[in-house]
C-alpha cells in the first residue's frame, strides 16, 4: 500500500532576516527537515529564540523561505489553498475584543466558507468542547487568558482541519487552564487530528506529543519518537504498590546475587509540583 | 527569496471580502465613532444662526443663512470623512498585526488581497453611511430653513407688489441655495474624496509599522493634493525647466500618482448655489476609481510580499 500524504513535510528550510544593523543576514532557521504523518502529535521544542515559531510561520506561509520548502498534505505552504486543512494558534493570541466568543467562532468560520446552519451548528459544538458555552455571548474583552487560548484553539478548529498548529498555546496560563488545554489536544488526538505544537515547557510536550524535534539555533539537533528519544535503554523501572520492608530487601538481595545488574535506586516515586497544584486546586473548587 | 503567491480558496472572493469589511465595520462601529454626529447635528443646527444683516430686497433674504448651513455642513463632512477614513484605515492594519489576530486570519484560506480589500471596504462603508446620515440631517435642516425664507421672501415680494413671473423666478433661485440633487452631487464627491484618502492611508499602512506615521503622511498628502496641480503648471510654465520631455513626463506621473484635490474644487461651487453637470459627477467618480483602484493595487503589491 502506498504512504499516505505527510501532513507535514519541511524539506531543507532556510530563513534569514535582515538586522536592522548595516543590513547583516541573521538566520533564524538553519536547514531544517520535519516530516508529520497524519495522526501524529509532533512537538517541536527548543529555547526562546531557537526557531521554532519562523518555522511555523513558514509552514503557514506568513514568511517566505530562504530556500527549501514547506508543504501541508502536500501543498505548498505558500499557496493559499494548503490553508484549507490548517488551523493555527499563534503565541499569544489577542483576537478581537469587541466581538463574543460565538461572533469570533461565525468570523473565522465565514471566512473559511462556511454558513448558515453547518456554521451554527459548528459554532455551538467547538464552544461546547472547550467549555465556553455559558461565555459564548460575552465578549473576550472579559475573558480570562485561559478562555482566550480555549476560544483560540476553538477558532483554529472552526474548518474541521486535519492539521493543527499550536505555538505556546499554555504560555501565560495558570495551571488548571494549562491542563484543560493539554485535554484538549489529547482530544484531537483520539479524533485523528494531526497536532504540530511548538513549546518550551518540556514537561507538556511530554504529556501529548508523540514525536518530538528539539531545535537550537536555528538548526534541528536531535529528532524522533519520543519513547526512543527518552528511554534509557540500559535500566529497567518496576513500580511496586503497597511493598513491605522484607519485600524491597528480598528483591534487593536477588539485584545483588546477579552478576550483570545492579541496583541503581530504590526510593519512592514523587508526583509533580503540578499534578500536586491541581490535585489541591481542583478539590477547593469542587468542596 | 520566491514570493507569497495566492491562488485557490474555499469560498468565493467576493464574500470573504463582505465578511472581513463587515467585520471592519462592525469593530469601527463598535469603537463609537457614530458619536461624531452629535457633534455635526450641533454644528448643522448652529449654523442656521450665522446670518448676517443683508436687506436689500426679498430675493437677498436669508440667503447667507442658507450658504451658511450648506458651507458649514459640508466643510464638517469633509474634515469628518478625510479623518474617518485616514485615521479608521490607519488604525485597522497595524492593530490585526500588534495583536496577531492578522496570523490567524491569513493562516486561513484566506488571499492577502481580499484581505485588503475588506478592510478598506469596511472603511468605506463606514464613511458612506456616516455621510449618508450627516446628508439626511443637513438635508432636512436646509428644507426647513430653505421653506421658511422662501415664505418670508413670497410675502415680502407679494407687498412690494413683484409681478407673478418675478415672484416664481425668486422661488427657483431660492430652491438652488435649498436642498437639490446638485447638493447631493457635492456629498456624494465628498464621498470619493475620503474613498481616495482611506485607499491612499491603506497603501502607507502597508510599508509603515505605526499608525501616527501613516496618519501623518496621509493628511500631507492630502494638503499637497490640493495645491499640487498649481506646483505642477507653474513649474512646466517656468521657462526651460518646463519644456523637456523629461519634465513634461515627470508632471504627468507627478499627477497619476498624487491626486489633484482641485477637481474637489465643484463643491464649492455648490455652496454658492451653482449646478453640477452630470458629466462633472462622472468625472470625478472616474478620478475616484482611478486613484482607490491604483493605491489598492500598489497596497496589495506591497502586502502580497509582507513577511510576519
Amino acid at each position: 500500500m502506498a504512504e499516505p500524504t505527510p501532513a507535514v513535510e519541511i524539506k531543507g528550510l532556510v530563513k534569514d532576516f535582515k538586522t536592522s544593523f548595516r543590513r547583516q543576514m541573521l538566520r533564524a532557521v538553519d536547514d531544517v527537515s520535519i516530516r508529520i504523518m497524519p495522526g501524529e502529535v509532533y512537538g517541536l521544542i527548543g529555547p526562546n529564540g531557537s526557531g521554532k515559531s519562523t518555522t511555523m510561520k513558514a509552514l503557514l506561509g506568513l514568511v517566505a523561505p530562504t530556500s527549501g520548502s514547506c508543504a501541508i498534505f502536500g501543498k505548498d505552504s505558500l499557496k493559499v489553498d494548503s490553508r484549507n486543512d490548517v488551523g493555527f494558534l499563534p503565541e499569544n493570541p489577542y483576537f478581537y475584543k469587541h466581538l463574543s466568543g460565538a461572533e469570533t467562532l461565525r468570523f473565522y468560520g465565514k471566512l473559511c466558507g462556511l454558513k448558515g446552519k453547518h456554521l451554527d451548528d459548528r459554532v455551538s459544538e467547538l464552544l461546547a468542547l472547550v467549555d465556553l458555552e455559558n461565555a459564548r455571548d460575552r465578549r473576550l474583552g472579559g475573558y480570562s487568558k485561559g478562555m482566550l487560548q480555549r476560544i483560540g484553539l476553538a477558532q483554529a478548529m472552526i474548518q474541521e482541519p486535519r492539521l493543527v498548529i499550536l505555538d505556546e498555546p499554555t504560555a501565560g496560563v495558570d495551571p488548571v487552564g494549562s491542563r484543560q488545554i493539554r485535554d484538549l489536544i489529547l482530544k484531537l488526538r483520539e479524533r485523528g487530528i494531526t497536532v504540530f505544537l511548538c513549546s518550551h515547557l518540556l514537561e507538556q510536550v511530554q504529556e501529548v506529543c508523540d514525536h518530538v524535534g528539539i531545535i537550537f539555533r536555528g538548526k534541528m539537533v536531535k529528532e524522533g519518537r519520543l519513547e526512543d528519544l527518552i528511554a534509557i535503554e540500559d535500566q529497567t523501572e518496576i513500580i511496586i504498590k503497597d511493598a513491605s520492608p522484607e519485600l524491597i530487601s528480598q528483591i534487593t538481595a536477588l539485584v545483588g546475587n546477579s552478576t550483570t545488574a545492579s541496583l541503581v535506586r530504590t526510593g519512592k516515586p514523587r508526583t509533580t509540583l503540578e499534578r500536586l497544584f491541581l490535585r489541591e486546586t481542583t478539590q477547593g473548587k469542587d468542596s | 527569496m520566491s514570493s507569497i503567491t495566492e491562488p485557490i480558496a474555499r469560498g468565493s472572493h467576493f464574500n470573504r471580502i463582505l465578511v472581513i469589511a463587515g467585520h471592519a465595520f462592525t469593530q469601527l462601529v463598535r469603537m463609537k465613532v457614530f458619536y461624531f454626529l452629535a457633534v455635526f447635528a450641533v454644528i448643522a443646527i448652529a449654523s442656521n444662526f450665522f446670518d448676517l444683516p443683508q436687506h436689500e430686497g426679498p430675493e437677498s433674504i436669508g440667503m447667507n443663512v442658507l450658504r451658511s448651513i450648506k458651507s458649514w455642513s459640508l466643510g464638517t463632512m469633509t474634515l469628518f470623512s478625510v479623518v474617518l477614513s485616514i485615521v479608521a484605515t490607519a488604525l485597522l492594519l497595524p492593530k490585526d498585526v500588534e495583536d496577531r489576530t492578522l496570523y490567524t486570519i491569513l493562516a486561513k484560506p484566506v488571499p492577502r488581497f481580499d484581505y485588503l480589500a475588506g478592510k478598506l471596504l469596511g472603511v468605506l462603508i463606514l464613511v458612506f453611511v456616516s455621510l449618508a446620515m450627516m446628508d439626511v440631517l443637513m438635508t432636512v435642516v436646509l428644507q426647513i430653513r430653505s421653506s421658511m425664507i422662501l415664505t418670508q421672501q413670497i410675502a415680502m415680494a407679494q407687498a412690494q407688489g413683484w409681478p407673478q413671473d418675478a415672484i416664481e423666478s425668486l422661488r427657483a433661485e431660492t430652491a438652488q441655495h435649498g436642498p437639490n440633487w446638485a447638493l447631493q452631487g457635492a456629498v456624494f464627491a465628498v464621498f470619493l474624496r475620503a474613498s481616495i484618502m482611506a485607499s491612499l492611508a491603506l497603501l502607507i499602512s502597508t510599508f509603515s509599522t505605526s499608525t501616527l506615521f501613516t496618519t501623518i503622511v496621509s493628511f500631507l498628502i492630502y494638503f499637497i493634493g490640493h495645491f499640487q496641480a498649481d506646483a505642477r503648471d507653474a513649474y512646466l510654465q517656468a521657462g526651460q525647466a518646463g519644456e523637456g520631455v523629461f519634465a513634461r513626463m515627470a508632471a504627468l506621473v507627478f499627477s497619476l500618482v498624487l491626486p489633484d484635490f482641485q477637481n474637489f474644487n465643484v463643491i464649492d461651487a455648490v455652496i454658492e448655489g451653482q449646478a453640477m453637470p452630470l458629466m462633472v459627477l462622472v468625472k470625478l467618480s472616474l478620478i475616484g476609481l482611478y486613484y482607490a483602484l491604483f493605491f489598492t493595487i500598489a497596497s496589495w503589491f506591497v502586502f502580497a510580499e509582507k513577511e510576519f
